[in-house]
């Protein structure tokens, strides 16, 4: 990928504060969006765009192996998340 | 017996509480063996001698009481405390297992996918065996307070049959949480459910099995009329102790089983 | 970063910070005040030869000795609770930065736009130039924007780490299994030094953490930088 990400200061957004989960234990929210994400698609379909937004904020919050670890248990029928 | 002018028993040397520290020694020593060489023969040893001190231990209580009469109203009260405390120590014991349960099942970690029971865990239903245990445990209350009150108006046969059928309804119980153990679809090693289902329900059958133990050791005293009408503190503490393994069923059943599914 | 005869806090890098050096300081003024008081008291005490032998008891005094010191504490606690609460305010980030712990080096995730990763290892002693710091730099700084409310995930992947930076009064666990937020925000440039916090093993001491603290602008440049 060359082209730039974004070329102005006001373009810098991130997950926001979320009342569910407002304490320094943030695991559960990294979870949660994980999980909503993927009941989302399944809901909703692959196309639908507001799902992503659980997308980019599990990509924000949630460490990269965890992602990984959850996704190939995922496709082995062995994640523990209900979706 | 020496001469005194207090109510109070003072017992003849005797060599069970040594033995029986020495068999604590081998019951750990024994464990240790198991666990780290696979050999079980020094806990076998072990539990002979804790075995062995215990029936010469309570034997000898009975010859001081029952057969030379050192057991004054005093005496008794003292023992009374003494189950009393027992007792309180072991409900503090449960409490522990039941605290770890409440931990694990009341927020779920994400590991088990944030849902009680855990994802793959299939838990026994609670109306099915467990429910007829709880009416076995309850009934047994009920038998072992009519041998109580049969042992005090000096009916004989009655309190036999009563205290026989409490024993029988023990078993029963015991030979039923034996076969769902046999029949379980999970393990004592499938996640925090597994832990806290078997170690809870685990040392309360053991408990029901030492409770059933207490009973027949008073069975047979009650059959060779150790029992007076209004002293019988081997009884009582048998029946508070069987009682107290009752009200722990209670308790498992309404969270582990019922709340916990 | 702390030299050799640094006895007290590094200077600030952020408001949080800039604050818990000012409640040290007042705590201090404190402290300072009651001990000398305490001394004074007792030399002189020693120092009397006058004796009552009928002294039991004096209400009045005991009543104000013991108010006065509650009153003391509650000038101590109030900064103290004002502080706390305000480490915790509600703030929208703009930023969100992980990092994870591992034996023995970090690794960071920059993950809201496109997935940037890299590890930062300490720079061994024997590769040291004469200007650099020894068991303090490392080879991938932590490079952050200042003045922009950062979202700060720490966790770790195998045992127990903690990720530590003085200068912006953060000191936090890494726990594997566990996601632990803290909030920065960096309010002027450069260098920022810290070390990890919690025995993790043979290299423990040598798995240390370096924030760089630039403008926005460069901050972008060097994510785009990253990405390629």
């Amino acid at each position: 990928m060359s082209t730039s990400i974004m070329s102005n200061v006001e373009a810098l957004s991130t997950a926001p504060f979320d009342a569910r989960f407002p304490n320094q234990n943030q695991t559960r929210n990294c979870w949660q969006n994980f999980v909503d994400f993927y009941r989302c698609r399944k809901v909703k379909g692959d196309d639908y765009e507001p799902c992503n937004y659980f997308k980019k904020v599990y990509q924000s919050l949630c460490p990269n192996s965890w992602v990984e670890k959850w996704q190939e248990q995922i496709e082995e029928g062995k994640f523990a998340g209900k979706i | 017996m020496a001469k005194h002018t207090h109510p109070f028993h003072m017992v003849d040397q005797s060599p069970w509480p040594l033995t029986g520290a020495l068999s604590a020694l081998t019951l750990t020593m024994g464990l240790i063996k198991w666990f780290h060489k696979m050999n079980p023969n020094l806990l076998m040893l072990a539990m002979f001698i804790t075995l062995v001190t215990m029936i010469q231990w309570w034997r000898d209580i009975i010859r001081e009481s029952t057969f030379q009469g050192n057991h004054t109203s005093i005496v008794m009260s003292g023992l009374r405390w003494g189950m009393i405390l027992f007792i309180v120590s072991e409900i503090l014991f449960f409490a522990s297992f039941f605290w770890a349960f409440f931990h694990s099942s009341l927020s779920p970690s994400i590991e088990l996918g944030s849902s009680w029971p855990p994802s793959g865990i299939s838990p026994f239903n609670p109306f099915q065996i467990p429910l007829l245990n709880t009416a076995i445990l309850l009934s047994s209350g009920v038998t072992i307070t009519w041998a109580h009150h049969s042992i005090m108006e000096n009916n004989h046969p009655q309190s036999l049959q009563a205290l026989f059928l409490t024993i029988i309804l023990g078993l029963y119980f015991t030979s039923l949480q034996a076969w769902e153990y046999w029949e379980a679809p999970f393990s004592i090693a499938d996640s925090a459910y597994g832990t806290t289902f078997f170690v809870a329900t685990g040392f309360h059958g053991l408990h029901v099995i030492i409770g059933t133990s207490f009973l027949s050791i008073c069975f047979i005293r009650l059959m060779f009329f150790h029992f007076s009408p209004n002293h019988h503190f081997g009884f009582e503490a048998a029946a508070w102790y069987w009682h107290f393994v009752d009200v722990v069923w209670l308790f498992l059943f309404i969270s582990i089983y019922w709340w916990g599914s | 970063m702390a030299t050799w005869s640094h006895l007290l806090f590094q200077d600030s890098a952020s408001p949080t910070m800039e604050q818990m050096i000012f409640f040290h300081d007042h705590t201090m003024i404190i402290l300072t005040l009651i001990t000398t008081l305490v001394v004074y008291m007792m030399m002189n005490t020693m120092y009397n030869s006058f004796t009552n032998r009928v002294l039991l008891e004096g209400q009045e005094i005991e009543t104000f000795w013991t108010i006065i010191p509650a009153l003391m504490l509650i000038f101590i606690a109030l900064p103290s609770l004002r502080l706390l609460y305000l480490m915790d305010e509600i703030n929208n980030p703009a930023l969100t930065v992980k990092t994870i712990g591992h034996q023995w080096y970090w690794s960071y995730e920059y993950s809201d736009f496109s997935s940037i990763e890299f590890d930062s290892y300490m720079i061994p002693s024997s590769e040291n130039l004469p200007s650099s710091f020894r068991l303090l730099d490392v080879d991938n700084r932590t490079i952050l924007p200042m003045n922009t409310q950062i979202r700060m995930m720490i966790t770790a992947g195998d045992v127990i780490h903690a990720w530590t930076v003085p200068a912006l009064g953060m000191k936090i666990d890494a726990i594997p299994g566990r996601l632990n937020q803290s909030s920065i925000m960096i309010n002027r440039p450069g260098l920022f030094f810290g070390q990890c916090s919690e025995i993790c093993g043979a290299n423990h001491s040598f798995m240390p953490i370096v924030v760089e603290s630039v403008n926005t602008s460069s901050f972008i440049k060097w994510m785009n930088s990253m990405v390629e």
